[in-house]
């Protein structure tokens, strides 16, 4: 077990050799301040780490990740993410990223007891399950299904967040956008999602929709 | 090849903003604002000029062009330690795109830079797939068949410390929150499901509570200022102030923040120990077991608080005994 520990103390030992090496400024210029342009809300699943599989480097993504990255309006974590992302570093872009394979998503396929904390929390994903009951029950199999949820979850996140005061009003002020994503771990790729009231049904965005 | 960003907001004025080009192996290139507005919170353009620290080394020309710095920063995609073949592959075209003049306000030059700079993120995250896959043809079917990663890490949600690069930890190893000042309140259900989900779920060995120097959270929270939204939220961090009032109170200037900063990851890592499921977890398999660790940017380092994590739980079970 402490095994597991030193790797990642000394994980950190090489991140720091290695990046001062490249420029001996990296750390001073990051003790100076952030300014991402990107707030990501994703997944807490270590399969899907946003500054990794986007070839990013620190500095680049601010970060919120929970179980199965919902929304939930009445959640203050996630609000005070967005509202200090939104507000005072003033992203200029907000994306949910959801994921295949998601054991949250998995999970809210059916009503198994996970005990009253994550029952509560994954209830607004079942309901999702029960309000397209009649599309998932015409998918293949269950993987198809929890894709399809973690879908339907990360459209319901991106519905809340645009409700979010400080983002309507950063989206009419200064042309924030909110995008929904969806990662695929066994290809390792990022899928922009079809938001079709936002886009006319073309699925990508493209600057002439904002 | 790659390049570094000066935060040009935190700069003091009258000094220039710098950005430094890396090509190969080869000595950086300085590229300096040489416009004052350059230094404004919100920067629009700056004239930038390459200063070659040596030429013979550069396969850039010698030019001037107009960029902003933002847009520098947002194709900067690199991670700090990755190998030569990790290398983005974006640079290879920094020479034609800094050649470029920023497009004017909504034209159609910029509405293609638009849509190309979005772009771009896909393009490199299908490039970062394709070499997961020469690497490792299993990695990704690997992957997709579930995860069970040693630790969770429940970190601050700024972008200067993605977890997994800064310990060196690829997809499929940690377990992650993050959120505003790494907090862990016992009402939020957000942060609780994380907890719930990784113990008893996910059976994590470790679970780290890593803070970080320079805190805006933290630092917000001690304005005498009214934040709206984020009031409930940063409460959390005055009640830390207030429970170590005493000590803080001795010491001046910023250090006074980096030790809140510590005392606050250790008020968190206690919260953790208070949940019935790593009570629950450590009577039954001995594990996970708890830390408390903050990030600096000075030199990169983490420092661990070197909590005790069994007396930790001792003392708090005194009170918030949760396993009987």
């Amino acid at each position: 077990m402490s095994d597991a520990l030193d790797r990642i103390v000394a994980g950190n030992r090489v991140y720091a050799q290695r990046t001062s090496e490249h420029d001996p400024n990296t750390f001073v210029e990051m003790g100076r301040g952030q300014a991402p342009e990107i707030l990501w809300i994703g997944c807490a699943d270590s399969r899907v780490p946003e500054t990794t599989i986007c070839h990013c480097k620190p500095g680049d993504i601010f970060v919120h990740r929970n179980i199965a990255n919902c929304v939930h309006a009445d959640d203050l974590n996630v609000a005070a993410v967005v509202e200090y992302a939104v507000a005072h570093l003033k992203v200029k872009k907000v994306v949910i990223c959801g994921h295949t394979k998601c054991g949250g998503a998995n999970a809210s396929l059916a009503d198994a007891d996970l005990g009253v904390t994550l029952n509560t929390w994954l209830h607004p994903v079942r309901e999702l399950r029960r309000k397209h009951k009649a599309e998932l029950e015409q998918l293949a199999d269950d993987d198809a299904r929890a894709t399809r949820v973690a879908e339907l979850n990360v459209q319901q996140g991106i519905e809340v967040v645009k409700q979010h005061p400080t983002v309507r009003q950063a989206v009419r002020d200064r042309g924030l956008t909110v995008h929904g994503l969806i990662y695929d771990i066994p290809a390792g790729q990022l899928r922009l999602l079809d938001d079709t009231r936002a886009t006319g049904g073309s699925g990508l965005w493209t600057p002439a929709n904002h | 090849m790659r390049l570094s960003v000066r935060d040009p907001h935190a700069r003091s004025a009258g000094s220039r903003a710098a950005v430094r080009l890396f090509i190969g192996r080869g000595t950086p290139v300085t590229l300096r604002a040489s416009q004052p507005s350059f230094l404004s919170p919100h920067p629009p353009t700056a004239l930038l000029h390459i200063v070659p620290r040596t030429s013979t080394l550069l396969s850039l020309p010698a030019f001037s062009a107009t960029l902003t710095s933002r847009r520098l920063a947002a194709q900067s995609q690199h991670r700090p330690f990755s190998s030569s073949t990790h290398r983005p592959w974006i640079w290879e075209n920094i020479a034609e795109m800094a050649a470029e003049p920023t497009p004017e306000p909504n034209s159609q030059a910029l509405r293609k830079y638009l849509q190309q700079s979005h772009d771009k993120i896909f393009e490199s995250n299908k490039k970062w797939a394709e070499e997961q896959k020469v690497k490792n043809p299993e990695f990704f079917e690997k992957l997709s068949k579930g995860q069970e990663p040693d630790y969770l890490w429940i970190g601050c949600s700024d972008s200067r410390i993605p977890a997994e690069a800064i310990t060196g930890l690829g997809p499929g190893e940690m377990f992650i929150h993050r959120n505003i000042a790494n907090l862990v309140c016992n009402t939020d259900l957000n942060v609780m499901s994380v907890v719930n989900y990784a113990v008893r779920h996910l059976h994590v060995k470790h679970i780290v509570v890593c803070g970080h120097y320079g805190c805006g959270g933290v630092k917000a929270a001690m304005t005498p200022q009214d934040l709206g939204l984020l009031n409930p939220w940063l409460r959390n961090i005055r009640d830390v102030y207030r429970l170590h009032e005493q000590e803080l109170d001795a010491i001046e200037g910023d250090k006074k923040y980096d030790r809140l900063v510590e005392l606050n990851v250790l008020e968190q890592c206690r919260n953790v120990v208070k949940t019935a499921a790593v009570q629950g977890s450590y009577k039954k398999n001995g594990f996970p077991i708890v830390h408390g660790w903050v990030f600096g940017f000075q030199d990169g380092r983490l420092k661990d608080l070197e909590i005790n994590f069994e007396k930790m739980l001792e003392d708090v079970q005194k009170i918030y005994n949760l396993t009987e």
